[in-house]
């Protein structure tokens, strides 16, 4: 299926050919295996805890076993990460909506990574990156979300865009001024402007 | 200047290692295993006590169309349950077209 065809005429659902289960089947594990550790981390930086993280998960994949014929159909070949991130992005949505809240202050559990560095540098830099995930929710929500699907889960400017429902430039700047706001809330005396 | 132009870089670098990937516990994916696995039977068992109940007569009923709301409905339970057993065959290599292939055989012999 060709680009053209995406942006002229997709066939519609009832026009394209049908897929095989089996092979439904097939992509939906392949997506499984590559996107569960994506759709866990985005959920855990969503909510702040593992429990809800967990259920937000379970309820991602559900919901995208339930769409997923659709959505390969109308993908046209594009990677379907950006949907799969979108359904978690709106489930999370919800979940601080019914429940009115922010994500909780504290990550749970989440141990800075150890570096080949000397003892007091590790210190140094881990009292940092905790720093870094407490400024991190005091960012407006779109801001935050962007910097967690680009640095959590390394997904492209293009691709924060269609999980977003933003247009590609509108993304590059969200994101550029998300890390400049980041950065001025944690060295407020260093930075320009 | 050096310090100012490296700075955004350091910083990115800061954000990527404060905002790690977050491995998934073990017991997520057996969870889930569950959970799909627990739809996959209930609905294997709607099919099945569907398809033992109905009689010569039925059968017969059912090369009218406008008696096939009921097959095609648990069909489509069928193949969501047959879907979901790929979820669980991740660890467990289980036959997942079993009841998919019962549904679509039993869709041939009632098509007319």
């Amino acid at each position: 299926m060709t680009a053209d065809e995406e942006e002229g005429g997709a066939p519609t659902p009832a026009e394209a050919p049908a897929e095989s289960k089996a092979e439904l089947d097939r992509a939906f594990e392949e997506l499984y295996r590559t996107h569960l550790r994506d759709v866990y981390s985005y959920s855990y930086y969503r909510v702040g805890n593992h429990h809800d993280a967990e259920d937000l998960t379970e309820q991602a994949f559900l919901q995208a076993y339930r769409h997923f014929e659709r959505a390969r159909r109308e993908s046209n070949g594009r990677p379907l990460r950006p949907w799969l991130i979108r359904i978690a992005h709106n489930l999370a949505s919800n979940y601080h909506r019914d429940r009115s809240r922010r994500p909780e202050a504290a990550l749970d559990a989440v141990e800075p990574p150890s570096h080949p560095h000397g003892t007091e540098r590790v210190v140094e830099g881990r009292e940092e990156l905790r720093d870094v995930i407490e400024r991190l929710q005091e960012l407006p929500d779109d801001r935050r979300e962007a910097l967690i699907m680009r640095f959590a889960l390394g997904m492209s400017n293009r691709e924060i865009a269609r999980a977003l429902g933003r247009t590609d430039g509108a993304t590059k700047v969200l994101i550029h001024r998300a890390i400049k706001q980041l950065e001025e809330l944690m060295h407020p005396e260093t930075v320009d402007d | 200047m050096t310090e100012a132009a490296d700075r955004p870089l350091d910083f990115e670098r800061l954000l990527a290692d404060a905002l790690r990937p977050i491995e998934p516990p073990e017991d997520l994916a057996t969870r889930m295993e569950t959970m799909l696995t627990s739809i996959a039977e209930q609905a294997a068992a709607e099919l099945s006590s569907w398809a033992d109940e109905l009689s010569d007569g039925e059968l017969q009923a059912l090369r009218d169309p406008r008696n096939w709301v009921r097959p095609v409905a648990a069909v489509a339970v069928g193949g969501a349950a047959a879907g979901a057993l790929v979820l669980v065959g991740l660890r467990q290599r289980r036959k997942s077209s079993g009841l998919r292939d019962t549904a679509e055989q039993l869709l041939r012999d009632l098509r007319p």
